[in-house]
């Protein structure tokens, strides 16, 4: 078999060395009850040229996406990817090692994880920045966690305009640590800021909100962090579209105390879901309470910069029941990914890319408008996703989009079932799509 | 060496922008000022020359699986076939979009469907979800689906029972699932001590965390007393699945009464560690649990002819994270699977079996094992001989690197008597005898430097690119962004001292 050198001589030989008769000999400590005694049902060996056309029938059972331009994002979002990055992430010592356990043998992946981290805490302007938790909800999960820690109080206030997998995945978080968590209403396409106000008590851990939320608005940072600091609760501010960075306003610069963020708009595939990554941030004075992974820069015996992960002693391995968290494996390659893809968008590729976002999902949305079939329902100011009502039937102009290589945007109903929400659509609209693209759109949806 | 900030002149760019910038729209008119940095955030200007040449030099300092081997015990750091990656790179997989119509995606369910399919038969279990993205994740996925079971039958259970032999991701996700940790003591074998378990087994007990065979590489002789005593208290057994590596074929946690497994796709299923991850960490469970298994889970509509993805309901544990799972892993896993079928999935764990008793018993003499017996996938030795000569395990494991070896796992596991200063080896089934043979005549060569000349492994390594670290000062003063190290840039005086090139 091509990936076991060993020859059956080989093999016989070694187990001579070992000095027992067979290999069953070996396994004397499992109880002979307990043993498979037959081969397992599962399909006969492929070859490598039978495997690939097995798989590739597979996936053709899938649309064409390559072709296909979507107008979804809702958490995951089609952004160019440049060649030089994907053509860097295949070289095997980035992807083929370890943790860098060892920093003898890992200075590759500890400088991108610091390179990464300094790039994030460059756009969000928090202190310091934990590289990698799987995905913005469970970051948003691991910073609720770490909020409690912080507070020692037992009440999560959160936006109902989070994304609805990761309010999900903190309340799963949350479920075992019996806290009272209360969600914040919306209104106009925002949180209602006044509500909060009233929700918010001296018992208040931390209030969570995501901006650019959910349908896309930029939430009132500054006035929801005031409101939240003089009940001596944390604002935890979770960023799902990470290009909005490029443009909007660094949640450091809004007196944010913590951010969990989804870095998949940095140079990850869509991959139906994942593997992305996402980071967490915050004040430095709050670094022995974090989750996972850090790199940090320090020296080695010649006094040359070296990288190591540090503030291990928070960590599982060490710590065990009393680690801040049981973060272990990460998404550390997407760490190098987002490292790499910052590197090439650099100070004005990620600005000018920012905005072309903003623009063009304001330039479809003005077309739509006026072809009459859409109505406006919220007067928010949004990045590059927009909630719009359409007055047409929904499942007909999905078909004539994918006929046209569009992904059709989400209907929103089936995550908000409000009454106000029926019939509405989010777009999410990317430096991807050209004007005649748009037009295009536009046009089908005139019909 | 440098780091990418400094590398940057103004000027430079490694980006290109459409011809249309779409001057029609003024953004100001959209967002209101108090929502728009003035600033542009300061990143780096380069080229993309610059790029390629930086991060080219960066993967040199690192190493990996391709260069030779990796034998870190419980991490299976097993060769990583290409086949896989482009399977998974195939771009009907890698650009559809998680909510997309569910009939654009009948591929990819049917990948999440199949998989499911061979998973449970190669473990024995009914089910499994692929939401967990790591080990860990995996872990507490699995405490919450148990701790949901006891809510839904009315049960108050509290403690969760963890071997002190355990990786320390149990206890840390056993507590984040609510429960108070039991540690359990190892017996002179080295396996759980059934009289510790008996007694601290009862009705306020969720079950038992067990890695099999454990992280000393020992098989638990007493799994059906372990299974007997947990059950008839009411409790569920938990299986980590980190060293499922030993046991393709051979042996299948749901035939010896687990209840709960997780498994590292990322180990025992070939997909790469990336340094750290994305791996998966899957969990699959008895018919009784699947009704809180995170939702949702991919299943087939016979009438409809198609797949779906099926909302658990009401008593699920809710989503452990966004969307259905780290899906161009499960890709891997499947290319895997399918590229060996039984028989060679058999000689994987057998290969990796006969491995580790070689490396043990060709280094027992110089490195007193933990535990003598035979051993699983991984053997655990020690370096305690060589304490009186001034030489810490840690040092043995640098002193490796100048040999062009990635150190074996140290220190771990660790609890006293039996199991300290540990060297705990993985040689999976991709290792041939004679890069095992090598190996052992390093580490032959090592127990010799250490008692003739031991300031050869103090000061180790001595030809990787950067000696040893000063993690204390990491700690002391921490320097966790580029601009931290701005702010000292003068105390630090690198100049001269970088790792630039070669």
């Amino acid at each position: 078999m091509r990936y076991i050198p060993s020859t059956k001589e080989q093999q016989s030989e070694m187990l001579k060395d070992i000095g027992v008769s067979s290999f069953e000999e070996l396994l004397k400590n499992i109880p002979e009850k307990v043993k498979l005694k037959r081969k397992l049902n599962i399909p006969p060996v492929l070859s490598e040229q039978e495997l690939e056309e097995k798989i590739v029938k597979i996936a053709q059972k899938n649309s064409n996406f390559y072709q296909m331009k979507p107008l979804l994002g809702a958490g995951a979002y089609r952004h160019f990817i440049p060649e030089a990055q994907k053509s860097l992430l295949q070289r095997e010592e980035f992807w083929t090692c370890y943790t860098p356990y060892q920093p003898e043998l890992s200075q590759g992946t500890l400088q991108s994880m610091f390179e990464f981290q300094s790039y994030i805490s460059r756009l969000t302007k928090m202190d310091i920045v934990i590289p990698s938790i799987f995905d913005g909800a469970s970051a948003a999960g691991e910073a609720a966690l770490m909020s409690l820690r912080l507070t020692h109080k037992n009440k999560i206030i959160v936006s109902s305009l989070i994304h609805p997998h990761y309010r999900e995945t903190i309340r799963t978080y949350l479920a075992p640590h019996d806290i009272e968590i209360i969600e914040l209403p919306y209104h106009d396409g925002l949180v209602q800021y006044d509500q909060l106000e009233k929700l918010l008590d001296e018992d208040t851990a931390a209030v969570l909100v995501q901006s650019p939320n959910f349908f896309g608005g930029i939430e009132n940072l500054t006035a929801m962090a005031e409101l939240t600091h003089q009940k001596k609760a944390l604002l935890i501010d979770i960023i799902v579209e990470s290009m909005s960075m490029g443009i909007l306003k660094s949640p450091g610069d809004l007196d944010v105390d913590i951010i969990a963020g989804s870095a998949q708009s940095f140079g990850m595939d869509l991959n139906f879901g994942g593997p992305y990554n996402a980071f967490l941030g915050t004040k430095k004075k709050y670094v022995r309470q974090i989750p996972g992974r850090i790199a940090g820069e320090t020296k080695d015996k010649e006094g040359k910069r070296a990288f190591v992960m540090t503030f291990r002693a928070r960590e599982q391995d060490i710590r065990r029941e009393k680690a801040t968290s049981n973060m272990c494996t990460n998404h550390n390659l997407n760490v190098i990914a987002a490292d790499i893809y910052l590197s090439l968008m650099g100070t004005e590729g990620i600005y000018q890319y920012s905005l072309l976002n903003a623009k063009k999902a304001h330039y479809l949305e003005n077309q739509l408008l006026k072809t009459g079939k859409f109505e406006k329902i919220f007067n928010y100011p949004y990045f590059n996703e927009f909630l719009i009502k359409y007055n047409g039937d929904i499942k007909n102009i999905n078909k004539v989009l994918m006929e046209n290589n569009f992904i059709p945007p989400l209907t929103v109903s089936s995550f908000y079932p409000d009454n106000d929400l029926k019939q509405t659509l989010l777009f999410a609209v990317t430096e991807i799509f050209s004007r005649d693209e748009m037009n295009l759109i536009t046009s089908l949806f005139s019909q | 060496m440098k780091l990418i900030f400094e590398k940057s002149i103004p000027g430079r760019d490694a980006y290109s922008l459409p011809t249309d910038l779409f001057q029609d729209i003024k953004i100001e008119d959209y967002l209101p000022e108090k929502h728009l940095d003035k600033d542009k955030k300061q990143l780096t200007e380069v080229s993309e020359v610059d790029v390629i040449r930086h991060f080219t030099k960066l993967s040199k300092f690192n190493y990996g699986v391709d260069d030779g081997l990796y034998p870190l015990g419980s991490c299976t750091m097993k060769y990583n076939p290409r086949i896989n990656e482009k399977m998974a790179a195939i771009s009907n997989f890698s650009q559809a979009h998680p909510f997309a119509p569910i009939e654009m995606v009948q591929g990819s369910l049917e990948i999440m469907y199949e998989l499911n399919k061979l998973l449970c038969e190669i473990t024995a279990m009914n089910q499994y979800t692929m939401a967990p993205a790591s080990g860990a994740h995996g872990e507490l996925t699995g405490n919450l689906i148990m701790r949901q079971y006891f809510i839904d039958h009315g049960e108050k259970r509290t403690k969760m029972l963890i071997p002190d032999s355990a990786h320390g991701t149990n206890p840390a996700s056993a507590v984040m699932a609510g429960f108070e940790v039991i540690e359990i003591k190892s017996n002179e074998n080295g396996t759980v001590d059934l009289n510790s378990l008996k007694n601290a087994m009862d009705e306020q007990t969720v079950g038992l965390m067990l890695t099999n065979p454990n992280t000393v590489g020992l098989y638990d002789k007493g799994i059906e007393d372990i299974e007997k005593i947990v059950h008839q208290k009411g409790g569920l057994l938990y299986y980590d699945g980190a060293n499922l590596n030993a046991s393709l074929g051979i042996i299948r946690p749901g035939d010896a009464g687990f209840d709960v497994v997780h498994l590292n796709l990322h180990k025992t299923f070939s997909t790469p560690h990336g340094g750290g991850g994305p791996g998966a960490g899957v969990i699959g469970v008895k018919d009784r649990l699947i009704p809180y298994l995170p939702t949702p889970i991919v299943d087939f509509d016979s009438t409809e002819n198609k797949y779906f993805l099926k909302d658990i309901g009401k008593k699920s544990i809710g989503m452990v994270r966004s969307f259905w799972g780290n899906f161009s892993v499960l890709v891997k896993t499947y290319t895997w699977i399918l590229s060996l079928g039984p028989e060679y999935l058999y000689q994987c764990s057998k290969t990796s079996i006969i491995n580790a008793n070689y490396v043990l018993a060709k280094l027992k003499k110089y490195y007193k094992p933990a535990y003598d017996q035979y051993c699983g996938h991984e053997c655990t030795l020690t370096g305690r001989e060589y304490k009186k000569y001034g030489i810490k395990t840690l040092q043995i494991a640098k002193r490796l690197m100048d040999y062009g070896y990635h150190p074996p796992t140290i220190y771990f596991p660790h609890f006293e008597p039996y199991a300290e200063e540990t060297i705990m080896i993985e040689p999976p089934e991709s290792e041939g005898k004679e890069v095992l043979d090598n190996f052992i005549e390093v580490m032959i060569k090592i127990s010799q430097e250490a008692k003739d000349n031991p300031d050869l492994l103090k000061s180790a390594p001595h030809n990787t690119p950067i000696s040893q670290t000063d993690d204390v000062m990491a700690v002391k003063r921490p320097i966790l962004t580029y601009d931290d190290e701005l702010e000292l840039k003068d105390e630090l005086n690198y100049q001269g001292k970088d790792i630039d090139y070669y």
